[in-house]
């Protein structure tokens, strides 16, 4: 059985739409639930197929995990007797690596394969073993797997080479319960970190500065039961508001934080679109001004690399020529040739892309062959002529919650597909 | 001398309320507004607002009973400076 998403031409999207919990914060914060005997209730988390594999592995290592009535994940990790989470699911996650962090924290052992996911270019873990050796962890890797013992952690001053938002996260799983200090210099400031940061401390940790380039964890001996309700995704709030400016259309954007869509906001707007800001909404407002731009992604508070493939189907529709440098990762790429298929004309040179905008896109068969080229795939599909066929809906569906669904209540439509070949 | 608010003559000397300055403060109202939710989400209020203050992430406060949109009611110097002020005037100014 495969499945492909049918997504008519010349749509224009007009609706408001409700944003899901962030991807980014839940995949780290199921595995931090393992950090405490106490029950974790989590909720606004997005059913995504990221969530439920990482609910399958907790289980597997032996937790209890449930949905209660109100939709909150209900985790008990008391009963959590294993430490060496199940290969075949951690391969295609990527995000499995924080169990690094949270099984090395609480039991002091871990036995893990190297991490899956979307592959755009080389995301070296040597940023998280630094860390972990630095708190007094024994490190092997070998046949493609991490073991890492210790006796017992200490905290320590870490600084990393590398901003990285992976390692800053799971040297601070492993550091909450530690003995003494730990500080972490040059971290990541994603917002993701600072909603980790929020659990643990409602957990009963003590992180101070998530958010800024410097973290201070003073380890405490245990931590207790939480409830949480994870932060709105700016990624998936960002994939809208890019989709609703691409097609012309109007939308507003709710239970967002404005904040964290600043730099989307900025871009927006040098596009020539109007926006409205409100306190937990934004509005796109339906006009057709498009300019070209020159846009660099950076680690937040910059341009996310995540809305990177997405703008870039945008900037097709800005007649001049557009420039995009990808600063976050190399094979971030990979959704140019598919939308030179759709008649794009985007050339590559290095980290940039020039994009000649202004020529009309043609519906086509197209590969996602990460997650957010698909939901480039899936703008580019509502603006161009004819019907567009996407494949590949697994990458999608690993961070898009019933996409199509979301979609239709924005006023377009997109059709699933299932059919019998592979 | 004559209460305002009423008919008399305002070629007379008159008398004004004015309430003390924190009953009318608005950062005074968010960080209470604040404050409240905060504890009543479990988390430890102090630690969230520092972290807010440091940070300037929203993440760092609940959205329960609004309080994620009442903190970006006023910027935050604004809030650091009721935060000092009133410090000040309480440990300092207030002992001498």
């Amino acid at each position: 059985m495969s499945e492909k998403l049918l997504i008519t031409g010349k749509q224009t999207i007009k609706g408001r739409v409700k944003v899901n919990g962030a991807k980014n914060a839940a995949v780290a914060i199921l595995p931090a639930a393992l950090l405490t005997e106490g029950q974790g209730v989590i909720s606004n988390l997005p059913r995504i197929t990221d969530i439920h594999m990482l609910v399958e592995i907790l289980s597997a290592l032996g937790a209890d995990i449930s949905f209660n009535k109100e939709g909150s994940l209900v985790v008990n990790s008391a009963g959590v007797n294993r430490f060496d989470p199940p290969p075949q699911l951690v391969n295609r996650l990527r995000a499995s690596y924080y169990l690094m962090g949270s099984l090395l924290g609480r039991f002091k052992q871990v036995e893990i394969p190297m991490p899956g996911g979307c592959d755009l270019g080389p995301r070296p873990i040597d940023q998280h073993i630094k860390g972990f050796s630095a708190l007094g962890a024994q490190v092997e890797m070998e046949r493609g797997m991490v073991i890492l013992k210790a006796k017992k952690l200490t905290g320590a001053h870490i600084y990393l080479d590398v901003i990285s938002v992976g390692a800053t996260i799971n040297i601070m799983l492993a550091a909450v319960l530690a003995e003494g200090k730990t500080v972490i210099e040059n971290v990541a400031r994603e917002p993701e970190i600072v909603d980790v940061a929020n659990f643990l401390n409602a957990m009963g940790a003590h992180v101070v500065g998530a958010g800024t380039d410097v973290i201070k964890i003073q380890g405490v001996k245990e931590l207790g039961g939480v409830e949480h309700n994870v932060i709105p995704d700016r990624i998936e709030a960002g994939t809208f508001m890019i989709a609703a400016a691409a097609t012309g259309g109007e939308a507003v954007i709710e239970e967002v934080i404005p904040k964290h869509l600043d730099s989307i906001i900025a871009k927006l707007r040098e596009v020539g679109k109007e926006l409205e800001v409100g306190p937990d909404w934004i509005k796109v407002m339906a006009n057709n001004p498009f300019y070209p731009l020159d846009l660099k992604t950076f680690p937040y508070p910059g341009f996310p690399t995540d809305l990177q493939p997405p703008v870039m189907v945008l900037l097709t529709m800005a007649p001049g020529l557009s420039f995009i440098t990808e600063n976050v990762f190399e094979r971030r790429f990979r959704h140019v040739d598919e939308l030179c298929k759709m008649g794009a004309k985007i050339k590559l040179e290095g980290r940039t892309a020039i994009i000649e905008g202004g020529h009309e896109l043609t519906g086509a068969s197209v590969q996602a062959g990460d997650l957010r080229g698909g939901a480039a795939f899936i703008i580019a599909g509502l603006i161009s002529e004819g019907e567009t066929y996407l494949d590949g809906l697994e990458h999608i569906d690993r961070g898009y919650e019933r996409i199509e669904e979301r979609f239709s209540g924005l006023g377009v439509k997109l059709q699933r597909i299932t059919s019998e070949k592979p | 001398m004559e209460e305002n608010g009423n008919n008399s003559d305002l070629n007379n000397t008159m008398k004004f309320s004015v309430k003390p300055e924190d009953e009318v403060n608005e950062a005074h109202r968010v960080l209470a507004d604040v404050y409240e939710a905060l504890k009543e989400k479990g988390y430890n209020p102090i630690n969230q607002l520092v972290g807010y203050l440091l940070s300037g992430d929203p993440a760092y406060i609940t959205s329960y009973k609004d309080a994620r949109i009442v903190i970006r009611s006023i910027e935050r110097d604004e809030l650091l400076e009721e935060l000092v002020r009133v410090y000040l005037y309480r440990e300092l100014e207030g002992n001498r």
